[in-house]
């Protein structure tokens, strides 16, 4: 008995140690910090835009003409929609006739006021004030949005007046658009690629249509969505016009009224359109709605699908993200399997660009056996051929990266003197066109090999001052990028291809264009993305550097690559995944994977490079 | 008042003043009524606002009444308040104090931040006026005055410094530039970072403040963002710069307060949770503590309910060796002691009552033989010499006094014995008083006294037993007449609802205040030295009353010095009838006070005045009479009513004086009512019943004190 009543007492106060014991755990666990736990997902927030904004104020009562000009002049870098503020500035019929958007003028430092001291002025305005607005022109961007370094001065006067009724000072003349500092342009304004489909090109078998970057110009603080959309519908840039097409019906545009387009909650845009778009079939349809998706997606990359609506709110198709890429064909949606380069034996090898791994192996076929030393090679974007300049630079051969093939003739010569004067590296484009350029000072040629096999046609380049140093193809096959020395002084050029094939001349590239004015020497470069590119040069007065560069001419605002000496070549992909790699001198092949610092791939290759 | 009521309208019959006074006080109570409610109410207002106060007041009656009652539901609800106010008066100072911390440790991170920001804009102010000056622009140089160079770059100049100033800290502070002087500006306009609205986010004082001097000035704010981002709190520092071209602007740094505020709310919250566990927990154990204690005291009051009751065997339950065990156990043993205290006194009380009984008895023999040894001698008194007859006669005198005392302490015995029995049967009291009167006619002769008899009209029938009945009447006509001094006696019968009365009134030297119901006391003497000329014994009202309290009836006595008194039997219709009313009022309507009011209410001329009066005589005799009542019978609700009543019984269970009797005239005025509760004793007080059921109670403690002595 006393046993018994005694084991129920261990029993008891054991079960009350038990408890105490767990409870002890429970609070231990509640004062501190946890060490495991479940998973969940991490929500993304949005990041806070730091941007400087202008308010811009309205003329106060009885401001003087100094005042008035420089309020005018900073309500211009404000974010005032439709420049309400900024016609308050002006005198009613002025605010009539001036149209903000027909230009925007981009001076180096903003432009400096003075009043104007010839005295013409003065007699012909009766009680009116003249001021001068100067500055060292930068760039412009036109009425279609498009982009176009400038130089030289710029001068534009305004004119002031006394308004008669209210006895304030008004701006009565003054030029159209408006005129800002670069940083301020930088601020305001936001580079967007618009995608149209080349006219001519097409990819694979089923024939996908090519998506051809155009480059604007939109204000990015000012509902920039629609901005976009209405500037896609009105058509590509003149610049770029003649190549490519939109699929949307002539006339096109967004329902009256639409303003401030944003996605719903899951990523979704519906787009309003009128009646003359809603005419489009439904292949049309999926194409206007991928020119939408491509062109909205590098604004707001989380844009999952698009919508589009006719007159009435009918949906008249959508597309989501995925099936765009069906669509169309679209360079930076490609990823490149592998990264190729030479060896020290001056064989062609590849590296897979899924995985860190360094170990290369020689490519299949001809190529990589090293039956020819190579100076330069270019793979199809395919990666089904390749194309090798020998490594004198006299000769290109074309062969494909298929096992057991036998290296043919070369397909191009160069008569040159020095391996530096003859043949350029060769660059493939989307359709399978393979271009080259003789350096040869005494007869300097561009060719272009249809499909890599043909028969090198000439290609004719208008307006061409000087010699093609290089030449990398876009992969849209409607662009073209040229190093072209002239003199001691070397310029990056760009240039349209207008193709006639149902003649069946040879193409030509036209209207070149300066992308980089201000770099001097341009010593590699590599398309980098669908209207980027990345280049090693030296600025006026700078030092060898390694930077994006946009075709339009514009400066980006992202960082540059880290900075790596003695590059001599340099290979990008379309694909921003893809990392860059280059050549230098003192390291050999190096590749920069994206928040790490450069890498060394192999200390004896050279000449990298990527698809295309 | 109700009770008032009853009592007069069953004397309406003939009678104009109770008639006056059933229908008049009807309408004059109501005023009396609404004022009562209004002063209760507290609120002198509209009858809406007063009926939507009562419709308030309702359903918190019982709270306030539980809140009366209950002392554990007071002591934690004041716990719980006074611990409230402390942890909220613990929780504003901990909140300050936490927020002082953190705005000083900020304010100084972020003067020192501001600072260092200012002296960057005012260097690059320095150095861009300085490469302007030395390196003049070619595209300027030719006639542009110095004023127009000057305010060349400034917009661009101005969105660098501060997109510069601002990149150093997204998120944690904000810059912001604003023209000098007012919101014109000279056509200068604002900038802000990060979506900051810069007019609306920075105070005007502050603005004026910097406007007017050149030192950094501090404020607090609350940003504005105009992205649709919620305003927050922040800390604004602002000084005037010189820009490029050396004109002054104004630069803030906007500091939001954000972090802090989590901080703050984090301690707020918890501040929050603990104060409410505090406040939970202090409540929760002032229920425990207040339980502890109530729980015994609450089982001892309804022990002591109990105990009152008459039910002395109830003991408290003991357990423990705490405070509370040790009051029960002094309970109990008050208890215990009380029990056998009061069994003492009953074994005593009986002792006695058998005592007196038995030597009543056994004096009888003795006295019979001496009476017929008297009666010889005083058949033989005329052949005695005078001062020897006279003896003899004095020896009959007292012989017979003796013999009547001798009879009446039997009677007496008998009835506290409870071995009275009542046979009852329909009578005409009408035939009983006149009887009495002729009985008494020799004696009033003799005093020169008239015996007047009224409302003899009409047959008034009841069940009763006449020869009590009679010697109830006969006690009081004699009485009246040896106190009337020679004046007339008015004896008045009557009937009304379910309820007989005969009043004996005389109009001799009175009763004082007092005495109307110490009259009933046994062997109780208005005037010590005023001799018994009739030769009364003592106990002819006590017998009395015994009587009329054996057929369930009333019997009371009104009196004023000087004005006379009178006596009123009000007996039931039918022996088992209880009384609720008399139809003779119990003070008459000649007695001095009614006939002075009645002149000073006529005086007066007030109709509702007069309808009131008869109506406060009767009200003003119960008060006087129940104020006496009230205190004999509180200070003696148990022990003395008790003894009082126990010699009927002999059972100490019944504390009913009358056990075998009517339990009605109990049940009204008598020993019952006492321990039903203190609060019923006015409202009878007023009917009458309670000078009688008051009577007994005094009239036994003289009683008890002769016997004593």
């Amino acid at each position: 008995m006393g046993a018994d009543r005694e084991g129920g007492v261990r029993r008891r106060s054991g079960r009350a140690v038990a408890y105490a014991a767990c409870g002890a755990v429970l609070l231990a666990g509640c004062a501190s910090m946890p060490d495991s736990g479940d998973l969940r997902d991490v929500e993304s927030t949005p990041r806070q835009d730091t941007g400087v904004r202008v308010f811009a104020m309205p003329p106060a009562e009885g401001a003087r003409p100094g005042e008035i000009m420089q309020g005018f002049l900073e309500a211009l870098t404000s974010d005032d929609p439709q420049y309400d503020t900024a016609r308050k500035y002006l005198t009613e019929k002025a605010a009539a006739s001036w149209q903000p958007d027909e230009s925007a003028t981009v001076l180096a430092n903003g432009p400096s006021v003075a009043p104007a001291t010839q005295p013409r002025d003065r007699e012909a305005s009766d009680n009116g004030v003249t001021y001068l607005l100067s500055g060292s022109r930068v760039a412009a961007v036109d009425a279609e949005q498009a982009y176009a370094p400038a130089h030289g001065s710029y001068e534009a006067s305004v004119h002031m007046t006394k308004d008669p009724k209210s006895g304030q000072w008004r701006i009565d003349g003054l030029p159209q658009g408006v005129v800002m500092g670069r940083t301020d342009f930088q601020r305001n304004y936001t580079s967007v690629n618009k995608y149209y489909f080349a006219s001519t090109a097409t990819v694979g078998a089923t024939g996908q249509p090519v998506a051809v970057a155009d480059p604007v110009f939109v204000r990015g603080k000012v509902d920039p969505m629609t901005q976009v959309v209405r500037s896609l519908l009105d058509g590509p840039s003149r610049w770029l016009g003649p190549v490519v097409r939109s699929s949307f019906p002539t006339g096109s545009a967004l329902q009256k009224g639409v303003t401030g387009l944003a996605p719903d909650d899951q990523n979704r845009l519906t787009v309003p359109l009128n009646a003359k778009a809603a005419q489009a079939g439904p292949a049309k349809c999926t194409e206007m709605a991928t020119q939408l998706l491509f062109t909205l997606r590098n604004l707001m990359p989380t844009l999952e699908s698009v919508e589009l609506r006719g007159p009435g709110g009918h949906a008249l198709c959508d597309l989501g993200e995925g099936r765009a890429d069906a669509v169309a064909w679209h360079a930076s949606g490609q990823r490149p399997d592998y990264l190729y380069y030479l060896d020290g034996k001056h064989r062609l090898e590849r590296l897979p660009t899924t995985g860190a791994t360094t170990s290369a192996a020689p490519v299949p076929g001809p190529l990589g056996d090293g039956a020819k030393d190579l100076r330069s090679v270019a793979v199809a974007r395919d990666e089904q051929t390749a194309a090798g300049v020998s490594a004198d630079g006299r000769g290109l051969y074309v062969a494909s990266l298929a096992a057991g093939g036998s290296l043919g003739p070369a397909v191009v010569t160069s008569q040159g003197l020095t391996p530096d004067n003859r043949l350029t590296t060769p660059s493939w484009d989307a359709r399978g066109d393979l271009w080259v350029a003789d350096r040869d000072p005494r007869d300097p040629k561009l060719y272009v090999l249809a499909q890599g096999a043909g028969k090198p046609e000439r290609v004719n380049v208008p307006g061409l001052h000087g010699r093609i140093r290089d030449v990398r193809v876009a992969a849209d096959g409607v662009r073209v990028a040229l190093v072209v020395t002239d003199g001691d002084k070397e310029s990056l050029r760009i240039g349209r291809i207008e193709r006639d094939d149902k003649s069946g001349a040879a193409p030509t590239v036209v209207e070149l264009r300066p992308a980089a004015p201000d770099l001097e020497q341009v010593t590699a470069m590599s398309w980098a993305g669908d209207s980027r590119l990345v280049a090693v040069g030296l600025e006026q007065g700078g030092v060898h550097q390694m930077r994006y560069i946009q075709v339009d001419g514009s400066t980006l605002d992202g960082p540059a690559p880290a900075a790596l000496s003695g590059v001599k070549a340099i290979a990008a992909s379309e694909d921003e995944r893809a990392p860059l790699v280059a050549y230098s001198e003192d390291d050999g092949v190096v590749r920069l994977p994206s928040g790490a610092q450069w890498q060394k791939v192999d200390k004896d290759g050279t000449a990298p490079v990527y698809p295309g | 008042m109700s009770g008032d009521r009853t009592a007069s309208a069953p004397g309406g019959p003939g009678e104009r003043p109770g008639r006056s006074a059933g229908a008049a006080p009807a309408g004059s109570r109501r005023p009396r009524f609404l004022e009562g409610g209004l002063l209760q109410g507290g609120v002198q207002g509209s009858p809406v606002v007063r009926l939507f106060l009562r419709w308030v007041r309702r359903p918190l009656l019982p709270v306030m009444r539980l809140w009366r009652r209950n002392i554990q539901l007071r002591v934690v609800a004041a716990t719980l308040l006074m611990s409230l106010g402390v942890v909220l008066l613990l929780g504003f100072v901990v909140i300050g104090q936490v927020r002082n911390g953190l705005l000083d440790a900020k304010v100084k991170a972020s003067q020192s931040q501001a600072t260092g920001g200012f002296a960057v804009a005012k260097q690059r102010a320095d150095e861009a006026a300085s490469a302007a000056g030395g390196a003049p622009d070619t595209d300027d140089a030719d006639g542009t005055t110095a004023d127009g160079r000057q305010s060349q770059n400034v917009i661009q100049w101005m969105s660098d410094l501060v997109e510069s100033l601002s990149s150093g800290g997204a998120g944690a502070f904000d810059v912001v530039t604003l023209p000098v002087g007012d919101e014109s500006g000279g056509g200068r306009s604002p900038r802000g970072s990060g979506n900051v609205d810069p007019t609306a986010s920075v105070p005007a004082a502050l603005r004026e403040r910097i406007n007017n001097s050149t030192t950094a000035a501090q404020s607090y704010t609350r940003i504005v963002y105009s992205g649709g981002r919620s305003s927050q709190p922040a800390l604004v520092i602002g000084k005037q710069i010189n820009d490029l071209n050396s004109h002054p602007y104004e630069l803030y740094y906007l500091f939001p307060l954000t972090q802090e505020e989590k901080s703050l709310s984090l301690v707020k919250g918890t501040l929050a949770t603990a104060g409410l566990f505090v406040v939970v927990l202090l409540g929760a154990i002032a229920w425990l503590v207040v339980r502890q204690v109530v729980t015994p005291v609450r089982m001892a009051a309804g022990i002591a309910e109990r105990l009152s009751a008459g039910r002395l065997q109830e003991r408290m339950k003991v357990t423990g060796e705490d405070d509370i065990a040790r009051l029960g156990e002094a309970f109990n043993k008050m208890a215990q002691n009380l029990q056998l205290k009061i069994q003492q006194l009953e074994d005593l009380s009986r002792m006695q009552r058998r005592f007196v009984s038995d030597v009543s008895h056994e004096l009888r023999t003795p006295l019979t033989t001496v009476r017929m040894a008297a009666d010889v001698i005083h058949e033989a008194r005329g052949d005695f010499d005078p001062v020897t007859a006279r003896s003899a006669e004095l020896l009959a005198d007292q012989l017979d006094r003796f013999e009547s005392l001798l009879a009446d302490l039997l009677e007496i015995s008998r009835f506290d014995a409870g071995a009275a029995a009542l046979e009852a049967e329909p009578i005409d009291l009408r035939e009983v008083v006149r009887r009495v009167v002729g009985g008494a006619e020799p004696l009033a002769e003799r005093k020169g006294t008239r015996i007047r008899v009224a409302g003899d009209q009409q047959p008034v029938v009841c069940e009763a037993d006449a020869r009590r009945v009679e010697r109830v009447l006969r006690n009081l006509v004699v009485n009246a007449v040896e106190h009337g001094e020679g004046r007339d006696v008015v004896v008045r019968l009557a009937s009304a609802g379910g309820a007989v009365a005969v009043a004996v009134r005389d109009y001799g030297v009175g009763l004082k205040p007092g005495e109307a119901t110490r009259v009933f006391s046994r062997f109780w003497r208005a005037d010590p030295a005023r001799a018994r000329t009739t030769g009364g014994t003592g106990l002819g009202l006590s017998i009395a009353l015994e009587d009329a309290r054996l057929h369930g009836g009333w019997l009371q006595a009104w009196g004023e010095p000087g004005g006379g008194s009178q006596f009123r039997l009000t007996l039931p219709r039918t022996a088992d009838e209880p009384l609720r009313g008399s139809p003779i009022p119990l003070e008459p309507k000649d007695s001095r006070r009614n006939r002075g009011l009645d002149e000073a209410g006529v005086a007066r001329g007030a109709d509702e005045k007069r309808a009131t009066v008869p109506v406060r005589p009767g009200a003003g005799q119960g008060q006087q009479l129940p104020a006496h009542a009230g205190v004999g019978s509180r200070t003696a609700v148990g022990p003395s009513a008790g003894p009082a009543a126990l010699p009927g019984n002999g059972n100490g269970a019944r504390v009913v004086p009358r056990p075998a009797g009517p339990a009605d005239g109990g049940r009204s005025a008598g020993g019952t009512a006492a321990p039903r509760g203190h609060d019923d004793r006015p409202v009878p007080g007023q009917t009458g019943g309670s000078p009688e059921g008051a009577g007994p109670k005094d009239a036994s403690e003289p009683g008890e004190a002769f016997r004593g002595r």
